[in-house]
């Protein structure tokens, strides 16, 4: 089953304004791995053509797992608005 | 402006069960809940110890939506291509009181908000914290949209990141090695197929935990509990080997070593996929657990705010057993007994609030998370991952095999391991640190 | 003016799964809040509340939980709310409801306006808002999508109409009626506010009235199951036939798609 599916079975309610900001000075700078590219159970960080970190935080499972892997506080992470991100059926 | 007694941030375990005291004590309390409903952010593996919990929130059970008793434990060690399985079956587990149930977040914290509601605790969802309001160093309440509500004292039960504590000074920087990642799918099988497939009866369910080659030596392992209707299944991985094992910009799928591909690898193992034929999957999703152990603990309070379940880091990972919300719970009910007596004070000071860390050492929360300080470390070393799975799946393999051919002695298949595998110095050293757990 | 507004409680839509196998919807055990319709009728009550005066009550028909929904009514603006939760209203066809809620605005008795939903979000019949008007003989307008309180003078007494704008699709219908009316409202009529947290906490304070069967002078043989003349023989999503074809060449899945959606009418030359 790839990610794509996997996130599809999730209620998700996306907001207009992201709740992840990469700072990407900090990042293109000061980080080497890129921890946040294979930590994320979402698969949501990607690399750009011109080296530039981009998330998707659409299919934000909101885990905090980038969070604490980011080395460098790249990352101005929230919890998305009351009424959206991911809504566990299950749980 | 409006005020209440107490605030609660996040309608979880702790917080509902803080707030249900607090409630039937009288007292007015309100919890903020930021998801559409109490559980729609939570995630569990799955399994709610009872044992410890019963003598502090008695005469709640009975009705309590909780998927299945769990009759039958077991632990899987893995190799590459091999497994070891050893099953607990006992009658001691089938007889009340039962020892743990499995359970979904989002059906039963709702109806544990419910019972809290049903003592007076106002429950609204649908409202995110965003600030912790101080005043000369003290907590004095919380902001949610410029909104602010005041309060006596505020209780931080916002999960394993919460900002409250952050905010308010009590958690040190957060180190990745403090740190696990969940990743679990939640897989649906109508009841009878689930019954067949692992040997229980109605309402009866298993537990199985697995550790090994799946988890590609990164400290953690796999988990396996039937709910009532579905199966959760799902990885826990240290986010610092997870860091370790990333080399320089690795994609995705680049990765072997990516939460969902181990989760996809461990699905497609020989071991899994028949307990999970024709089932649909119907949920995926994540969290960071604290697994930092009691030398990780924060500051459990301070002036007008104390901190709960996993906010405060409570959890107990023993490889065989996995602990959170029954510590959880517990936190709970001693923050309420706390707060309880710094009402009939008149006096949310740190020194008076300081009784909850009082009552949290006299409780197995301390004296557990200090019997197994150790633990994290033991953990924390590839061999029980790797090595030694391997060596006792080859073993067992070499001693059931029937081949063509002579076979050797069975001491002697059983010495050549031993010596190939236990004469190092590494090996010592492991029995020594496994002293202290 | 005072303002009756009926709101349904319904389930949270974007939860809906649909079971793979049977392509039944599984409803059950989801999350019940109101609908957008009726967050837009609540909306414009307060709004007209605002500027002409007057009083604005809540009135709802549903589960037991509605006691904690209703709540989000007299956080945004209601000065009173009703609800009706007994176990008899339950599985009631629309005409059921609308005996049910027709009955308890009876009750209330003092109105000049009654907004709701044109339809629900979860079974979008539309029928409750003629219903209620026929009930009580009241006139009745749909589709609103702008609302305009006229105070006018007829020999000596004031007189109050409403103007609605009826969206038609191709136009837009603009009628004038005498009030008291029934006003179905659309989700164009307005962005509905959010209440803050301070204003939930006081909504506990305000009225909030428990009316059974009894209250409103209504029996088991008008409304539930057992008076329900609709039978609802199915419930199932749609087949989802997806053609999942497969182009290894991209310059030659672009043209073949370019042209299968020509051919299709979504695209033109």
């Amino acid at each position: 089953m790839n990610i794509e599916a996997k996130l599809g079975l999730d209620v998700f309610k996306i907001d207009t304004e992201p709740h992840i900001l990469i700072d990407h000075e900090i990042c293109q700078v000061k980080c080497e791995i890129r921890y946040c590219l294979s930590i994320c159970p979402a698969e949501l960080y990607t690399l750009d053509p011109q080296d530039k970190v981009q998330v998707n935080f659409e299919g934000c499972l909101e885990c905090g797992a980038c969070f604490i892997a980011c080395q460098h506080e790249a990352l101005a992470w929230h919890y998305p608005r009351a009424g959206y991100g991911v809504q566990y059926r299950f749980g | 402006m409006e005020k209440v007694e107490f605030v609660v941030v996040g309608a979880g375990l702790s917080g509902l069960a803080t707030a249900l005291v607090l409630a039937e004590a009288g007292a007015e309390v309100l919890v903020v809940e930021r998801g559409d409903y109490p559980g729609s952010k939570n995630v569990t593996g799955g399994r709610l110890y009872l044992g410890p919990v019963r003598s502090y929130l008695p005469d709640l059970w009975e009705e309590a939506p909780l998927e299945r008793r769990v009759v039958k434990e077991r632990l899987t060690m893995m190799a590459p291509g091999s497994s070891i399985t050893a099953e607990l079956s006992s009658e001691r587990f089938r007889n009340p009181p039962f020892p743990s149930y499995t359970l979904l977040h989002a059906t039963f914290d709702r109806w544990f908000a419910d019972q809290a509601s049903a003592r007076g605790a106002m429950v609204i969802s649908g409202y995110k914290v965003d600030d912790v309001l101080q005043k000369d160093g003290k907590v004095i309440g919380i902001v949610s949209s410029g909104d602010e509500i005041h309060a006596d004292a505020v209780v931080a039960a916002d999960g394993a990141l919460s900002f409250m504590a952050e905010k308010t000074g009590l958690l040190k920087p957060r180190a990745a090695k403090n740190y696990a990642v969940a990743a679990k799918e939640i897989i649906e099988l109508p009841p009878h197929v689930i019954e067949d497939r692992f040997g229980v009866e109605n309402d009866e369910g298993t537990a199985q935990l697995f550790f090994g080659s799946l988890t590609a030596g990164i400290h953690g392992g796999g988990f396996l509990y039937t709910n009532q209707a579905s199966l959760s299944l799902g990885l826990v991985l240290a986010i610092q080997d997870l860091m370790d094992k990333s080399g320089p910009n690795l994609s995705n799928e680049e990765s072997a070593f990516s939460p969902h591909n181990l989760l996809e690898a461990f699905k497609d193992r020989s071991e899994i996929r028949p307990l999970i034929a024709d089932g649909h999957s119907v949920e995926y999703s994540a969290h960071i657990i604290p697994e930092g152990g009691f030398r990780a603990l924060p500051r459990l309070f301070t002036d007008g705010m104390l901190i709960v379940g996993d906010a405060a880091g409570f959890t107990l990972n023993l490889g065989v057993t996995v602990r959170g919300m029954d510590l959880a719970l517990v936190s709970g009910v001693l923050a309420a007994r706390a707060l309880l007596r710094a009402r009939e004070r008149a006096d949310f000071s740190s020194a008076s609030l300081s009784y909850y860390e009082t009552l949290i050492k006299e409780s197995f929360i301390w004296e557990d998370l200090k019997t197994f300080q150790h633990m994290p470390d033991f953990l924390s070393n590839p061999r029980i991952y790797e090595r030694y799975p391997s060596m006792a799946c080859d073993l067992l393999e070499q001693i059931l095999w029937v081949g063509e051919g002579t076979k050797e002695k069975l001491s002697t298949t059983i010495l050549r391991t031993v010596r190939q595998n236990l004469f190092r110095i590494s090996v010592l050293r492991d029995l020594f640190t496994m002293r202290k757990i | 003016m005072n303002i009756i507004v009926c709101m349904k409680q319904v389930i949270d839509l974007e939860q809906i799964r649909i079971k793979p196998n049977t392509r039944e919807p599984v409803t059950k055990g989801l999350p019940l809040l109101f609908g957008d319709f009726e967050k837009c009728a609540l909306e414009e009550a307060v709004r007209i509340q605002e500027k002409h005066g007057g009083k604005v009550t809540a009135l709802a028909v549903g589960s037991p939980k509605l006691k904690d929904t209703i709540k989000e009514a007299l956080a945004i603006g209601a000065d009173e709310a009703i609800i009706l939760t007994d176990p008899m209203f339950n599985d009631s066809d629309a005409m059921g409801s609308a005996r049910v809620i027709a009955k308890a605005i009876h009750k209330i008795g003092e109105y000049d306006l009654i907004l709701l939903g044109d339809s629900s979000a979860d079974e979008y019949s539309g029928e409750i808002p003629p219903r209620i008007a026929e009930l009580l003989d009241l006139p009745q307008v749909g589709f609103a999508r702008e609302l305009e309180i006229l105070e006018g003078n007829d020999q000596g007494t004031n007189t109050k109409t409403i103007r609605a704008v009826r969206d038609l699709e191709d136009a837009l219908e603009v009628v004038e009626l005498d009030l008291p009316a029934v006003v179905g409202v659309t989700s164009e009529l307005n962005t509905p506010r959010l209440a803050p947290l301070s204003a939930i906490l006081k909504a506990g304070r305000k009225p909030l009235n428990e009316w059974g069967p009894e209250d409103i002078g209504i029996t088991a043989d008008e409304v539930g199951a057992n008076a329900s003349v609709v039978e609802v023989l199915s419930n199932l999503a749609p087949v989802q036939d997806r053609k999942e074809i497969i182009y290894e060449d991209v310059e030659e899945g672009v043209a073949e798609v370019v042209k299968a959606l020509l051919q299709e009418g979504v695209l033109t030359q």
